[in-house]
């Protein structure tokens, strides 16, 4: 049987560690992939998904389940990039894994995927991230929230702390910039109308 | 009541492109990119911009992290246990960074004191001995500062046998010869310098002129050229010209 969230949350708080590592299963991937797209690096990522479990588990006896526990958890993934940001005193740079070997993941990812069809991806996924990284870090995490992570504008308006019409807007501004990128980088053809 | 839509509304497009608000206003929106070609562009090319996002893969990493104790860490990966990143892997603070940096740089400058003032503690070598070390080249031109060395030296040297010896009035004589041979050794160094002049000159003169020499030749090549090919057109335009006039004087038949 599955338990939700908010049960595991409530036996976590009764002292059950066993319920919590199951939450921590649950959603250390996500909180990797969003703290690895925001911070940019494997090391400072898995870092700082560390960090997000150990400051939930011992803030486990304050939650009251107002909000979401993934909520709760993004929030406070969240505070942590931007608190290692800070400190770093840099922007996010994007970094392929040092031991990655395409021809490897070709074999990873079946025999239909040809060796050009990899490094195009490859290099598609590195284009991508760094149009993203150029963006403000407001509009980063809206898009990175929406489009990774399937959050509601509500929920990113929760999270981020502004109104929803401000996200909409961010999502709107970090898309178009990320599209001028990847027109100028060759990866998208150009709009063929212009708004006047 | 009808939903009014403004061409470009970026709040209402975004909420087409991620299809979410209530219908009436997602069927609004649709009407309106139905009939907008501006509107349905845009939102084609930031749909597009989202299936470019997509290619954005995550290293393949495994995590597997675990609550557990720190007397008690798993065999088979410890390093999955939950704990806090050790403090020299946590990036330092700005204090701490600057502090870091007036340290190392009083350590330089303190190092730098040191040195000028001709104590090495560390290689126990001082200036001015590695100094008096180097070894001048038996050829080498004699600036103006080695003569002023070798005259404190000499004088320093000079000076002790003075004071030693009982005949003073020796010394007056001794620094008129001493000058004399330093007058010497400036007018040979003089000497030496303006022959390595004028050596520089000539060969600085002679560069220029073969550089100008080879130039010359190319332009007069270029021109011979330029001369080869007009002589050529104008022989065939002479030719085209007594053809024309042969033509216009043949009476018709």
């Amino acid at each position: 049987m599955t338990l939700t969230d908010e049960e595991l949350v409530a036996r976590s708080r009764g002292g059950d560690q066993e319920s919590f590592n199951q939450l921590v299963v649950r959603w250390e991937r996500p909180i990797y992939a969003l703290a690895y797209r925001v911070l940019g690096r494997e090391e400072d990522a898995r870092d700082v998904c560390q960090d997000t479990f150990l400051r939930a588990f011992r803030a486990l006896p304050g939650f009251k389940g107002e909000a979401k526990f993934s909520s709760w958890l993004y929030r406070i993934a969240l505070n942590l990039c931007r608190d290692w940001i800070r400190r770093q005193r840099r922007a996010p740079v994007m970094q392929m894994p040092e031991d990655a070997d395409p021809v490897e993941m070709v074999g990873e990812r079946g025999p239909a995927e040809s060796i050009e069809t990899l490094v195009a991806r490859r290099e598609l996924s590195e284009v991508v991230a760094a149009a993203m990284a150029r963006l403000p870090e407001e509009q980063r995490t809206a898009i990175l929230l929406k489009e990774y992570h399937g959050m509601t504008f509500q929920e990113i308006a929760d999270l981020q702390g502004c109104p929803l019409s401000t996200v909409k807007t961010r999502l709107y501004q970090g898309l178009t910039v990320v599209r001028r990128h990847l027109e100028a980088g060759g990866q998208m053809r150009p709009r063929l109308v212009k708004r006047a | 009541m009808s939903v009014k839509i403004q061409c470009g509304d970026e709040g209402a497009l975004i909420g087409y492109l991620y299809d979410e608000g209530n219908a009436q206003d997602a069927a609004a929106i649709a009407a309106h990119v139905a009939s907008c070609a501006a509107c349905a562009d845009e939102v084609r090319s930031l749909q597009a911009t989202r299936e470019q996002l997509q290619a954005w893969t995550l290293p393949d990493v495994a995590l597997g992290f675990r609550l557990g104790t720190e007397s008690v860490p798993t065999e088979s990966a410890p390093q999955n246990v939950l704990r806090p990143a050790r403090w020299w892997q946590q990036p330092l603070p700005a204090w701490a960074q600057v502090a870091a940096a007036v340290a190392l740089f009083s350590a330089g400058a303190a190092l730098g004191a040191l040195r000028a003032t001709g104590v090495a503690p560390v290689t126990g070598v001082s200036t001015a001995s590695a100094a008096s070390s180097v070894s001048t080249p038996e050829f080498a031109p004699v600036s103006a500062r080695d003569l002023t060395a070798l005259e404190e030296r000499l004088r320093a040297e000079l000076t002790p046998k003075a004071d030693a010896s009982p005949h003073t009035v020796a010394s007056h004589q001794d620094d008129e010869v001493l000058l004399r041979q330093v007058r010497t050794l400036i007018q040979e160094s003089e000497r030496r310098q303006q022959q390595e002049l004028t050596l520089r000159t000539a060969e600085l003169v002679k560069d220029v002129d073969a550089q100008r020499r080879g130039d010359l030749a190319r332009i007069e090549r270029t021109f011979g050229q330029m001369e080869g090919t007009t002589g050529v057109q104008v022989e065939q335009q002479r030719q085209l010209l007594n053809y024309l006039m042969r033509v216009s004087q043949q009476k018709p038949q």
